[in-house]
């Protein structure tokens, strides 16, 4: 049987805590191009702590939610070559790595308004 | 960059992914702020620019739903095993617990930011400002996990691989199957460690140098027959066996720890021990339990038995001083009449199927209806925190009144 280890950082109670923005939609480019690097939009807060998210011509209104489930995120590392020949055959060749807790999650489901400008003037 | 919805394509705005990465004028934001009708105002000070981490990596970041106990689990940093071979539904243990592992997927994009500030960290007040977070995965899936009964029905088939039947048999033909040592089972079984522990306990295995076996029932008669001769003999049934005295003449014939583990099987609770002799090693033999092992001895290996000469012979086994009594034994044994004449026939739970719907199946088989105080020794190890006895009638079988007494049969109509 395979067993396969997640592992949790030493000092584990000082596990940062991560941000998770869930879109109902998907984000895409027009054309086949890689996403790395790419700005992907504004993130504002109204003074009533509403998420603002702007996404191109699309304004996005969100909220925050407590996960009543929180994540865990966890990190797959591939053992290498060299070091695997030495362990145990029946720990498989991957371990996880629990990097963050996510308790919270900016929720933007509601349909994205279009940002109307009949300006002429390119942003 | 566009932002698309199932039934609507948006346009993208060609000039946002010519941006070079983390550099976003303050002017930009302000203008399309502007263009969205959007009043500073109304806005906290900080801006967070959202990129794409230049390593963006999908492949290696996975979500998992932690329940409560889970999330104590890594808080205090212990370590979780996923175990499960390629054909076999993987399970995810902590020390104590088993978890069934699912994949879930989303047609929404969750997007892992590390960076990210929420509005209530944020000050209300101050100059406009702005800050660069990442997303360091775009992900579509998350495990959910449902905690489960650990899958410890395998611990018994390896364990009856090589049954123990003392020293001088080891060598023999018989002896030669596989043995166990605990290490062993956590590649073999999928369970937490706790919940082996647990199931070696129920099947009273026995550590005997180094490896874990299951007695031989003959041999763990002759151990258990010579330990009541000895109580016999000094009166221990009553004062309780002091181990030293008791190891003395027994250890020439069997090993130290089969002495010791038949003691611990067949007493009361260390608990109890501790409180009536003060934390001094005595045993006191369980009635109950002895008298559930006569039954077993007396009906294991006999086909259907006349009742009524069952009660008499067992309490003849018995060691004087104990009173066999119904409920010691069920689980173990039926009682039907044939003709007329009540018989008593061995039984038992331990050898009937694990998953529900089999036992269920099995037990239909066996007898079609069951009156409830029957059927709850043969089901009540099946049952959960979520899903107790009744819960578990009501799933798998179907009640009907027959002479005012309420009856389960099966709820299959063929049969």
């Amino acid at each position: 049987m395979v067993q396969t280890v997640i592992s949790v950082a030493g000092a584990s109670a000082d596990c940062p805590e991560w941000v998770l923005i869930d879109l109902q939609g998907s984000l895409e480019t027009r054309h086949p191009v890689p996403l790395s690097g790419r700005f992907v939009g504004d993130l504002h807060f109204t003074q009533k702590d509403v998420p603002i998210l702007i996404i191109g011509h699309h304004i996005l209104y969100g909220k925050t939610v407590h996960l009543e489930k929180p994540f865990a995120v966890l990190v797959k590392k591939e053992r290498s070559a060299d070091t695997s020949m030495e362990t145990d055959q029946n720990v498989s060749g991957t371990s996880y790595h629990v990097k963050a807790l996510i308790r919270r999650k900016l929720l933007f489901k509601t349909r994205p308004k279009p940002i109307i400008s009949n300006v002429p003037k390119k942003l | 960059m566009s932002w698309r919805e199932s039934q609507m394509p948006i346009n993208m705005e060609e000039e946002d992914s010519d941006i070079p990465v983390q550099s976003r004028p303050m002017e930009t934001v302000n203008a399309i702020l502007e263009y969205a009708k959007l009043e500073r105002s109304e806005l906290k000070p900080l801006v967070q620019n959202i990129f794409f981490s230049p390593e963006l990596d999908n492949d290696h970041m996975t979500l998992m739903e932690l329940d409560s106990h889970m999330l104590d689990v890594i808080l205090e940093g212990n370590e979780l095993v996923i175990r499960g071979d390629k054909d076999e539904m993987a399970v995810l243990c902590t020390n104590e617990k088993t978890y069934e592992v699912k994949e879930a997927e989303i047609s929404n994009d969750l997007l892992i930011t590390p960076e990210v500030l929420i509005g209530k960290d944020l000050d209300s007040e101050g100059d406009p400002c702005q800050t660069f977070s990442q997303v360091l995965s775009v992900l579509h899936t998350y495990y959910e996990l449902r905690e489960c009964k650990p899958r410890i029905h395998k611990l018994k088939s390896l364990l009856e691989e090589n049954h123990y039947s003392g020293r001088e048999s080891e060598r023999d033909e018989k002896h030669q199957g596989r043995k166990f040592q605990f290490e062993d089972f956590l590649e073999i079984v999928q369970a937490s460690e706790t919940e082996i522990r647990a199931g070696l306990r129920q099947l009273q295995a026995c550590q005997i140098e180094g490896f874990w076996r299951l007695l031989d029932f003959d041999y763990l008669c002759q151990v258990l027959n010579h330990i009541i001769q000895l109580c016999e003999e000094n009166d221990w049934l009553e004062a309780g066996i002091p181990l030293a005295e008791c190891l003395l003449p027994l250890e020439e014939l069997f090993p130290r720890s089969v002495i010791e583990h038949t003691l611990e099987c067949y007493s009361r609770t260390r608990q109890e021990v501790m409180q009536s002799f003060e934390g001094s090693e005595r045993y006191n033999l369980d009635e109950d339990k002895i008298c559930r092992f006569f039954a077993e001895l007396t009906l294991k290996n006999s086909d259907k038995f006349n009742y009524k000469e069952f009660l008499n012979v067992w309490q003849q086994c018995v060691p004087d001083g104990m009173t066999t009594s119904l409920y010691q034994i069920e689980g173990m044994c039926l009682i039907d009449k044939i003709g007329g004449i009540e018989v008593i026939w061995y039984y038992p739970v331990e050898e009937l199927p694990e998953e529900v719907a089999d036992r269920f199946e099995a037990l239909f088989k066996t007898r079609e209806k069951w009156t409830r105080e029957e059927i709850i020794p043969y089901i009540k190890d099946l049952a959960t925190d979520k899903t107790d006895v009744g819960a578990l009638l009501t799933k798998y079988a179907r009640a009907s009144m027959s002479n005012g007494i309420k009856m389960f049969n099966s709820r299959k109509t063929t049969r």
